[in-house]
């Protein structure tokens, strides 16, 4: 699943410093993003510390995994940086970017370190920069190019991420630090099946003015996606309602659509329909019932466990008390059996499961017996 | 600390999405492993923001590839002497970017709710000893895959706390105590919530359409440009393949009740290894009783009668802690089969309500 841009025309990849002996390729580069990654950066952003006015940018690390041949990364997660910046000298905590890339790669080792991010889409030479010092050989990503992401996060503008890689270039030797040529290549936000999920309560929260939502059951769950499928099914019969009526213009491929759709609902017997979802709801509620009954169990056994007993009470004897007990305790025993055994019949099949409790009681005397 | 604590007692953990996402990633790229990390924030008038987290350095086991191995490592992580000087030194770090870096728990991943054990009790208690406002979050793989996201806030109640301080778990104490499964933990509401930056972020995707959207021309046009779903509400939800999880979870309560049933047996053992003392113990006595009355007949001095405090060695009650961790289990699950049997019946009516028109 990703969310894309726009589509995209990848004219030239620029080719790292001595190129020759490393083997990279000069296929196209992709950058996939993850959410967290983003999120990250939005809140680094966020929480940037706007007290010197100058800096109107925070930056940070980019850090994830490169496949095999260099043209496909993702960016798994980020770390800020601190820095300084004025119009004319930018500083980098350059100790703190080392220590905190060996804290985060001990944390996860077959992660490396990408590029870097920032938060405002301007490139000037301070960028150039800092891309330098992260694709430098010593201290970056060499001979892989640094990946360079911006995201805007100016009020009142759409946010945007851009990506970024470079190439060098100078007028002059000694100026080859501080300039390069960014090119800018495609990038997709990226989602697995399992973020969906945690996605989608995120969005909740956005949908609503105190930014904040609960986490629901699954049954609340269940109900807000049936409350939305069946709006979804009213608005589209409310256009073919529409279309009947005369009053909007029918739209073949719709109707089409529509008709396959309806299709696919399989053609069975209302006998068989009828049977099997009765076999089904049995076995689900028989489960249920059963777990339910194991519960019981086993709370009753936990009562007893620590159960104050007349016996005991009046018998100031330690040794009776203990003794009652421990009959008590081979109750319990025989009750987690009876179960057991219930559950695993459960398992079977409804049917199978009361049958196997019903089989299983006349054995009980025998084995409080033994 | 006592204080602090009557004043403010937690009512709810408010998770910012950034976290969610953290720990939702780091759990599901390492299941079935278990995946633990650690969660910094703050607390807000009985609300605790977790604003950000990180997670544990995973433990390299590719010498013996046992991934029940890696499990049990990475659950002991939060407590192992490592990872204590790691999040101390990631904590400082992140204070110097203005992320509030106070340690306020930490996160678990789960299989169908199973995270209920020793482990998870002792890394809690490692935790809330020293500080009172902190809480484990438990991200519930194999339930988020259904499409609703599971992530429940659990910390030890202060009753528990005070009976696992002293380790007291035997069945006078907890008679004494009136401690029973139920009160192990407390948990708490969790919310998840949105910076402003997120929330403008997160209307952005998929990007937004035009109010009035085109006819399509035919029917590759809709096959080609699918319609973008919203991440909410998720629509996995109304999957109807819930059986491998019924099943999954009968599992693990059959498991459940295998060590329930040997938690009773050790309690047996022990009830019939004390009865025997027990047993010898009035045996001796009755014996020297009769001894003392022959002597007393002799005029003799009687021998103590107590001398069977040293002769005799009552067995240790083994502890009821086990057991009653086993029974917060078997709780949880049956409530998850509950919650399951409550979604599947009403798909179930709803396909049939389908299929067989009135």
């Amino acid at each position: 699943m990703a969310v894309d841009q726009e589509s995209f025309v990848h004219l030239a990849r620029p080719l790292a410093p001595n190129v020759l002996g490393f083997g990279v390729s000069n296929a196209p580069l992709t950058v996939n993003i993850q959410p967290q990654a983003v999120f990250s950066i939005v809140d680094h952003a966020v929480r940037r510390d706007d007290r010197d006015t100058q800096a109107t940018r925070v930056i940070g690390a980019l850090v994830g995994v490169r496949s095999e041949d260099g043209s496909e990364v993702e960016v798994r997660s980020t770390f800020a940086i601190p820095h300084t910046e004025n119009e004319d000298q930018v500083e980098v905590d350059v100790e703190y970017q080392k220590n905190m890339l060996a804290l985060t790669l001990k944390a996860s080792p077959r992660e490396t370190l990408l590029g870097w991010y920032t938060t405002s889409h301007e490139l000037n030479s301070f960028s150039a920069l800092i891309q330098n010092f992260f694709a430098s050989p010593e201290t970056g990503t060499f001979p892989h190019p640094a990946v360079h992401l911006t995201i805007g996060t100016e009020a009142g503008a759409p946010i945007e991420t851009k990506t970024y890689i470079s190439a060098p270039v100078a007028v002059s030797p000694e100026r080859a630090a501080e300039s390069c040529l960014f090119i800018e290549v495609p990038h997709k936000l990226l989602f697995t099946d399992a973020e969906r999920g945690a996605l989608g309560s995120v969005a909740a929260a956005a949908d609503v003015e105190s930014r904040s939502a609960p986490v629901v059951s699954d049954i609340e769950n269940l109900s807000q996606a049936l409350e939305t499928v069946s709006d979804l099914l009213e608005r589209v019969s409310g256009f073919v309602g529409d279309v009947l009526d005369e009053e909007r213009d029918g739209n073949h491929a719709l109707g089409q659509y529509l008709m396959n759709a309806l299709s696919l609902a399989p053609k069975v017997s209302n006998l068989a329909i009828e049977n099997d979802f009765n076999n089904h709801i049995q076995d689900v509620l028989m489960v249920s019932y059963l777990a339910n009954t194991i519960r019981t169990q086993i709370e009753l056994s936990q009562r007893l466990a620590t159960a104050k007993l007349d016996e005991g009470k009046e018998a100031g004897d330690k040794k009776e008390g203990e003794g009652a007990e421990g009959g008590d305790k081979k109750n319990d025993g025989q009750r987690g059996q009876r179960g057991q055994g219930g559950k695993r019949g459960g398992r079977g099949g409804g049917a199978g499961g009361r049958g196997g409790r019903e089989q299983r009681e006349p054995r009980e005397p025998r084995e409080s017996a033994e | 600390m006592a204080e602090v604590q009557k004043d403010a007692p937690i009512k709810s953990v408010q998770v910012e999405a950034l976290v969610v996402m953290k720990i939702v990633k780091h759990c599901s790229t390492s299941f079935p492993t278990v995946a633990t990390g650690s969660i910094v924030g703050m607390d807000n008038n009985s609300v605790i923001e977790v604003t950000n987290t990180f997670q544990f350095p995973s433990v390299d086991v590719s010498s013996t590839d046992d991934r029940s191995d890696a499990s049990s490592l990475a659950a002991a992580a939060p407590r192992a002497k490592a990872n204590i000087v790691y999040q101390n030194e990631m904590i400082r770090h992140l204070k110097e970017v203005n992320v509030d870096a106070n340690n306020v728990g930490w996160y678990t991943s789960a299989t169908m709710g199973n995270f209920i054990n020793m482990s998870f009790i002792e890394n809690q208690y490692h935790y809330q000893k020293d500080n009172e406002k902190t809480v484990a979050l438990v991200h519930d793989v194999s339930r988020s895959s259904q499409g609703a996201l599971s992530l429940r806030a659990f910390k030890l109640s202060p009753e528990f706390m005070t009976a696992y301080k002293e380790a007291k778990f035997s069945t006078e104490s907890l008679r004494a105590s009136k401690l029973t499964y139920k009160d192990i933990f407390v948990e708490l509401p969790v919310n998840v919530h949105n910076s402003h930056l997120l929330t403008s972020f997160l209307h952005q995707i998929p990007a937004p359409k035009s109010a009035e959207i085109p006819m399509p021309a035919s029917l590759d046009d809709i096959r080609r440009d699918p319609v973008q779903i919203p991440a909410h509400p998720g629509f996995e939800s109304l999957d109807l393949s819930i059986d491998p999880f019924l099943e999954k979870t009968c599992d693990l309560l059959l498991d459940s009740i295998e060590s329930h049933y040997t938690d009773l047996n050790n309690h047996q053992y022990y009830q019939r290894q004390l009865t025997r003392e027990q047993f010898k113990i009035t045996q001796w006595q009755a014996k020297r009783k009769a001894e003392n009355a022959a002597r007393l007949a002799a005029k003799q001095a009687p021998l103590p009668e107590d001398e069977w405090q040293r002769l005799f060695k009552l067995p240790q009650e083994p502890s009821r802690l086990e057991g009653m961790l086993n029974a917060r289990q078997v709780d949880q699950y049956a409530r998850q089969v509950d919650a399951f049997t409550a979604n599947i019946t009403a798909k179930m009516f709803a396909v049939r309500g389908n299929l067989l028109p009135e």
